[in-house]
């Protein structure tokens, strides 16, 4: 997945505030994938993602004057616009965050399986080296990524107390982080 | 806080899962800008948190591109752009609807202007047609009453045409008698004419000259037949005065006169009120 392959970040940004659609599409490319599969887990609905994929692409062509590379990386721009245009959806949807924490049950097992954050076979490249963060590690991360949920909300759904939820999402990232970053 | 006190607080590692709370965000991107150590500490945490939103990664539908290039090929006003919220750039929170919001708004408020100026415009262009055509109006409307008062006079005229010639045609009649009747002695400056057909026994008045009598009193027409008067009708006076008048008919008559009566006629003349007689010639 090394998407500067071909074309170095800046001549990458470079290309497509000139509008190159040739460079574009080589985002696309090289992007849809992780941006796919954010928007997957948020929404736990893959027909709608499809639709939403494309209009998360739109708004990236769309507002590339207003990326400034001084603050992030591209890569960092486009996840945040995938994962909170999903987000959005998914609040303002029937999808009714409350109401469906509410209904969960308390079994952690289950609440993983409802929220689907384990690995489906078609998932690219998820490896075992995931499988060194716990399934309890791993359910706190993406309830709060891909999610959207606030420590109130971790700690209900998963039934842990509020205080211990900041110390687990440490020992999380910082597994994470000692995994990934090599 | 120091930069080490900020990577040892746990606030990075909340941030990046995007659990930290709006506060947290600006203190650690104030520190994030004022320290290069904590920048480079939140880039860490945030590579790692990227590789695993990659190794999820999934392939979507080999149409969407197709799609998408479709939708980019047939957008207007690539330019510009709706504003993105800062936050969408850095900050991996939860927003509002709002940007899609804003979204719908400015193509509205676009749409908007564009309408008000097309009616802007057509305001412009609709009043001044109204201005012209209020113009052209009102020059319609007087030319329509200077038509009208130029026909009924043209009408007028037209009547008087037909009436001199109605008159000219019995004047030239040859069977027409002109009997001319001057003044009588108490009236010498008085002049009037019958024009009478024995044939077909109608009988014509032209004032010559005759004073207007006043509004209760109207000359009445005498044809003497046989030494006895015989109305032949009241007769006008004023603009009627200039033309031949029809008076009621006679086949016999051997002199006209004209008296002043009161207004309807009398049955009989008044002597002393005759203004006018004249005898039929031959």
């Amino acid at each position: 997945m090394q998407y500067a392959a071909t074309y170095t970040e800046a001549e990458l940004v470079q290309g497509l505030k000139a509008r190159d659609q040739k460079i574009f599409s080589y985002l696309y490319d090289q992007y849809s994938p992780a941006l796919y599969g954010v928007i997957v887990k948020v929404l736990n609905d893959d027909s709608s993602a499809g639709d939403v994929l494309q209009d998360v692409f739109m708004k990236i062509w769309r507002h590339l004057d207003r990326y400034d590379e001084t603050k992030g990386r591209l890569f960092t721009w486009m996840l945040n616009i995938a994962r909170n245009t999903a987000i959005d959806i998914l609040r303002s949807k029937s999808h009714k965050m409350e109401q469906k924490i509410r209904n969960m049950p308390d079994d952690v097992h289950v609440v993983d399986s409802l929220i689907a954050v384990q690995p489906s076979t078609d998932y690219l490249g998820f490896s075992r080296i995931l499988e060194k963060l716990t399934k309890e590690q791993r359910t706190l991360i993406d309830l709060a990524y891909y999610k959207g949920c606030t420590q109130e909300e971790i700690a209900r759904v998963m039934d842990i107390p509020l205080g211990t939820v900041k110390t687990r999402m440490r020992n999380a990232i910082n597994q994470l982080r000692t995994i990934l970053n090599k | 806080m120091d930069p080490q006190h900020f990577i040892s607080s746990g606030i990075i590692e909340l941030y990046i899962a995007g659990m930290a709370s709006d506060e947290e965000i600006r203190e650690l991107e104030a520190a994030m800008a004022q320290y290069p150590a904590v920048a480079e500490e939140v880039e860490a945490y945030r590579r790692s948190m990227e590789e695993y939103i990659r190794l999820q990664g999934k392939n979507p539908e080999t149409d969407i591109k197709t799609r998408l290039f479709t939708q980019i090929n047939n957008e207007p006003n690539l330019q510009e752009g709706e504003p993105v919220p800062d936050q969408d750039l850095q900050q991996p929170k939860v927003v509002s609807m709002q940007e899609t919001k804003s979204l719908s708004w400015k193509w509205l408020a676009t749409a908007a202007a564009v309408l008000l100026v097309g009616s802007l415009v057509l305001n412009y262009v609709f009043f001044n047609r109204y201005k012209e055509f209020k113009e052209y109006k009102d020059k319609y409307q007087s030319l329509l009453v200077s038509q009208n008062s130029i026909l009924s006079k043209s009408n007028l005229y037209k009547t008087r045409l037909e009436q001199m010639q109605e008159s000219m045609e019995i004047i030239q009649d040859p069977k027409v008698l002109k009997v001319p009747m001057p003044g009588t002695k108490a009236f010498p400056e008085a002049l009037a004419t019958v024009f009478w057909n024995p044939q077909s026994q109608e009988v014509y008045l032209k004032v010559n000259k005759l004073p207007e009598p006043t509004a209760d009193k109207q000359y009445q027409l005498w044809a003497i037949v046989d030494g006895k008067p015989v109305d032949m009708g009241v007769f006008e006076m004023g603009d009627t005065a200039s033309l031949l008048q029809k008076m009621k008919v006679t086949g016999k008559a051997q002199m006209f006169a004209v008296t002043l009566e009161k207004k309807g006629g009398a049955l009989q003349p008044t002597m002393e009120q005759m203004y006018v007689a004249g005898k039929i010639p031959g």
